[in-house]
């Protein structure tokens, strides 16, 4: 045994002794046990004068910026959320747990407490696969539907660790599959920019925190991602989502869709706020071995803090952004987006934008077939389930049978054209650029790779445009440092959606437009999941 | 000589005796092609159509597939040579430790 194996061995043993003699319940885990993280001034900003009005308006830098300046108290701030969850959540559906009494008495307790950082006294909305402690955790499905966890998953704890407040659990799609819905597919959460119009896609499937960041339901949320779960809702709702490096973030207490792919990260209003997430929720954990032994978390609310000559926005690094051909191909509303996002970034000094090839075998190593190699790791551990309550899957049944009848043969191949393709993307992008766009999140999502999404503009009828960047290993800060200058000179992401109508608000609540918003099949399922 | 095409019946049959060696019960699932009311899964039938395509696509994708040969040598040599790249569960991890 290695001294860093003996070492993790007998951190992990310790604090088993620890959980056992303090009479921890028998579910396996150790609640993680630490302090806050250290930030510097960046992640505190002045408000914009139009948000001083409105406390659900402010960013999260800018409510820590209230509330550690006496500004704003953590309890009206709560206060404020909640009265928008009262008159707005029976539209958006956001929510599927709303612990308003619990986040009053934590916003209380706040304000008595020494200041603990900028996520002091800020209402989160947490995806409900997140193990919360003593709150029901289902993530949206049968089989979880009286799940009450001993401890929070790692990634909550270190955000209350901070000063977070838990405001409530998100609707998410049926163990993470699609977008929300209920476990039998009917669908509950709209995007918050066409609240009155359920067809359009919020993207999902960490589709209720996005719903309710955009909506001013809460300052900041939490999402997973195992095939664009953070990018596309974030990208669908103007919001910015970080997509962390695989091990950045602990996994410890997160109900699993495919272990090797799951990846918790933020979904938050630009990419400051982001920053201050993922620096609040990254770090080596005991309790996942994927997370040790890994480069330290660089400064990621710096890296986030735009740079200016004179007046002028640069480049925090010198950085070459890799286009994948085609990416800005045609006329449609997307890719005038994406052409006007290229011609933006190409002005910021220090940045270069560069021509990049898709590597070999692209198509056939990031399509269907090999993004199925992920099954047999939904279906392996969920084995007790699918040996007893095939029905308690609801519409998602059909992927965990798909992962048990994939060989092992298959699964071995599969992992060998993980490393292939790792090193061409190396060899053949990351050579000539330092963060390339990406088309879609699957092909980075398969390699464990970091990707950010965020908005570059808006559809003639109104909805968002977002698109990702995707990033070297651990290179989190590079791609938060050019969102940030891209950020610096567009106004998308402070834009905000229209509240629904009050009118209409009260009359959907006995309108069809609430209680049938369509539904997905089974097969609808298959041809969606993540 | 490639082996002929499995039927439909052939393959529902290899995909119940798959699932029921590791102890799943297809008829668990509502018989047919209706899904259950209750719960929104889908009908056996359904589900039955559904692996049988997936087995063809993607089991038979991936298992055809040939890894190149390592740089540098023959790639009709490749099979002989079996260096095909290692297995590996986190390519981004691994990067750390291939330093």
């Amino acid at each position: 045994m290695s001294t860093v194996d003996r070492r993790a061995f007998l951190a992990r043993t310790a604090a088993v002794a620890a959980a056992a003699a303090a009479g921890a319940s028998a579910i396996p885990g150790v609640a993680w046990a630490g302090g806050p993280a250290r930030f510097g001034p960046g992640a505190y900003v002045r408000p914009r004068p139009e948000a001083f009005a409105d406390p659900t308006e402010l960013t999260l830098a800018e409510a820590a910026w209230m509330i550690k300046n006496g500004r704003l108290t953590p309890a009206d701030l709560v206060e404020a959320y909640l009265a928008r969850v009262g008159a707005y959540e029976p539209v958006y559906q956001a929510f599927n747990t709303v612990l308003a009494d619990q986040a009053r008495a934590a916003a209380k307790a706040a304000g008595k407490r020494r200041h603990t950082g900028p996520l002091h006294g800020i209402p989160l909305a947490i995806k409900d696969n997140y193990w919360t402690a003593g709150v029901r955790t289902t993530a949206n499905s049968y089989l979880f539907q009286d799940f009450v966890p001993p401890h929070d998953a790692t990634a909550v704890a270190r955000l209350k660790a901070n000063g977070a407040i838990v405001l409530g659990k998100t609707q998410m799609g049926p163990l993470a599959t699609t977008r929300a819905t209920t476990p039998d597919g009917r669908v509950t959460t709209v995007n918050a920019w066409t609240p009155t119009i359920p067809g359009t896609d919020p993207g999902g499937s960490s589709t209720g925190t996005a719903t309710s960041v955009a909506g001013r339901l809460a300052t900041s949320g939490t999402g997973t991602q195992t095939g664009g779960s953070i990018t596309a809702p974030s990208n669908a709702q103007n919001l910015t989502g970080l997509k962390p490096t695989m091990g950045r973030v602990s996994l410890a207490g997160i109900i699993p869709l495919s272990y090797t792919r799951d990846h918790p990260g933020p979904l938050a209003r630009d990419a400051r706020d982001a920053a201050i997430m993922l620096t609040a929720m990254a770090g080596e954990d005991p309790a996942d071995p994927r997370t040790q032994g890994l480069p330290r978390v660089p400064d990621l609310v710096e890296a986030a803090t735009p740079v200016y000559s004179g007046r002028k926005v640069r480049a925090r690094w010198s950085t070459r952004i890799g286009v994948l051909p085609g990416y800005a191909d045609g006329t449609s509303a997307t890719a005038l987006a994406r052409q006007a996002f290229l011609s933006t970034v190409d002005k910021i000094e220090g940045v270069r934008l560069v021509d990049v090839p898709l590597p070999d075998e692209w198509d056939l190593l990031t399509g269907g077939a090999f993004n199925n190699v992920r099954l047999p790791e939904r279906s392996e551990p969920f084995m007790p389930y699918l040996r007893t309550d095939l029905r308690g899957f609801g519409v998602s049944v059909t992927g965990w049978l798909q992962g048990a009848l994939l060989g092992a043969n298959e699964f071995i191949t599969g992992q060998r054209a993980k490393l292939l393709l790792l090193e061409r993307v190396l060899d053949q992008i990351f050579a000539r650029c330092d963060v390339v766009v990406q088309t879609g999140p699957v092909p980075f999502d398969i390699l464990g790779l970091p990707e950010i999404g965020f908005p570059i503009g808006f559809t003639p009828a109104g909805v968002p445009i977002g698109t990702i960047l995707g990033g070297e290993p651990y290179a989190e800060d590079r791609l938060l440092s050019v969102v940030a200058a891209y950020q610096a000179v567009t106004d998308w992401h402070w834009r905000r959606p229209p509240n629904p109508p009050a009118p209409a608000a009260s009359a959907l609540r006995s309108s069809p437009a609430l209680t049938d918003r369509g539904r997905l099949t089974a097969d609808d399922v298959v041809a969606q999941m993540q | 000589m490639a082996p002929t095409p499995a039927t439909d019946a052939e393959l529902d049959v290899m995909i119940r005796a798959r699932l029921a060696s590791l102890g799943i019960d297809l008829d668990q699932l509502p018989p047919g092609t209706a899904s259950d009311p209750a719960t929104g899964a889908p009908g056996r039938d359904s589900v039955l159509a559904s692996l049988r395509s997936f087995v063809r696509g993607s089991v038979t994708a991936i298992a055809a597939y040939q890894l190149p040969a390592p740089a540098g040598s023959d790639p009709a040599s490749a099979a002989a040579l079996s260096q095909q790249p290692a297995p590996m569960l986190y390519p981004s991890i691994s990067t750390e430790w291939r330093k």
